[in-house]
């Protein structure tokens, strides 16, 4: 028995060890692609800007197109970074009671910008009475919450709205993100989540985009024993709930 | 006319920034290894450091210790500008008094810029 559990132990050690190295390796990876992608990037708008001479039509719409592809490049880099560290860090998530209301308006204050850019009205629908703290990892759980938001402001047209909600309900607390944009349509609801998926009307929508977002966040929904779904509205947009169990014992 | 450190050892990189901030009427000094940026924190009058983390020699958070712990040069703001984005080396740099962390693949020159004269004004 005892040599059982010593073995066991090792095995344990081994694996942490492998998956601290594949964690280094897509680590380094990731930032020598971002250093050619960088490159990329500033020299394709230095052409856009028309910052080295004037261009023609052709060529401005080739460039563009070269800078579009190169966002989605980089969008995969970030995805991907994300999705490693969500499945790697699953061996050591570091869960702690987290204030949801805080977090949620950090992150609302992070897109402050970006709604402002697209003149989108981005609201947060308070608990009408205080909630328990969450036991999760939050910076997983920002990462959630980031996604849907961040999939809500893509996915509107200009002008949208955008409603997150929090409460309580039984033993979870539910988050909810609510946008007025394109819906997910009936042939892709299964698909959704899968990974590298992505709905041709979203496509359609907006060029950047790996597939990956909704895949790592319902990863790290499970991992916090969690649900996640979404419903068409009436009336076009759709929303997604989040529920996560307040009583964790992880 | 502001002075802009920019602390990065890929050359390509540090001349579209240097490039780029001249064009916004910057003065600009660079440093492409820890050593020479070691060597170059404390020149006179520098408005705002840009600095990468993976360098040779010193590596950037060698080079922030070393400005926060001078007289001299611990108000002169940070930013640090990398491609790294892990949650530890944005918390790290924080720690130790960076004004700011931005991942390099993730603003246009203009961006910087703008984020620059946001600090330095």
């Amino acid at each position: 028995m005892e040599e059982e559990i010593k073995k066991l132990k090792e095995e344990i050690e081994q694996l942490k060890r492998i998956n601290e190295n594949k964690s280094d390796i897509i680590s380094i990876t990731a930032h020598q692609l971002r250093t050619s992608l960088s490159a990329l990037k500033w020299i394709f708008k230095m052409f856009i800007d028309e910052d080295i001479g004037q261009l023609t039509t052709e060529q401005s719409s080739f460039i563009q197109k070269a800078y579009n592809s190169n966002e989605r490049m980089l969008a995969l880099v970030n995805d991907l970074l994300t999705l490693s560290h969500a499945e790697d860090a699953s061996m050591s998530y570091n869960f702690k009671k987290v204030d949801l209301l805080y977090l949620i308006e950090q992150v609302l204050f992070d897109f402050s910008g970006e709604t402002n850019k697209k003149e989108i009205e981005l609201l947060f629908l308070k608990p009408e009475i205080p909630l328990p703290q969450l036991k999760c990892d939050e910076s997983m759980i920002r990462v959630v919450i980031q996604n849907l938001i961040e999939n809500a402001i893509k996915y509107s047209s200009k002008g949208g709205k955008v409603f997150v909600s929090l409460k309580q309900k039984d033993a979870d607390i539910m988050i909810s993100v609510h946008d007025t944009g394109i819906g997910i349509k009936d042939e892709d609801k299964e698909s959704i989540f899968k990974k590298f998926y992505r709905a041709p009307n979203a496509q359609e929508k907006d060029a950047v985009g790996s597939g990956l977002g909704l895949f790592t966040t319902k990863n790290i929904v499970e991992k916090h024993k969690g649900k996640i779904w979404f419903e068409n509205a009436q009336g076009g947009g759709t929303t997604f709930f989040v529920s996560l169990p307040i009583d964790q014992k992880i | 006319m502001k002075k802009v450190l920019i602390v990065e050892d890929d050359s390509f990189l540090q001349g579209l920034e240097a490039g780029k901030l001249k064009k916004e009427g910057y003065e600009v000094i660079t440093a492409s290894s820890g050593e020479e940026a070691m060597k170059k924190i404390t020149e006179p009058d520098i408005a705002i450091i840009l600095l990468d983390l993976i360098l040779p020699n010193y590596d950037g958070f060698e080079i922030l210790k070393k400005i926060k712990e001078n007289e001299t040069t611990k108000n002169i703001p940070v930013i640090v500008f990398s491609n790294l984005s892990e949650e530890k080396d944005v918390k790290k740099s924080q720690e130790m008094g960076a004004t700011d962390f931005m991942v390099k693949s993730n603003f246009t020159l203009e961006e910087l810029v703008d984020r620059i004269s946001k600090i330095v004004k």
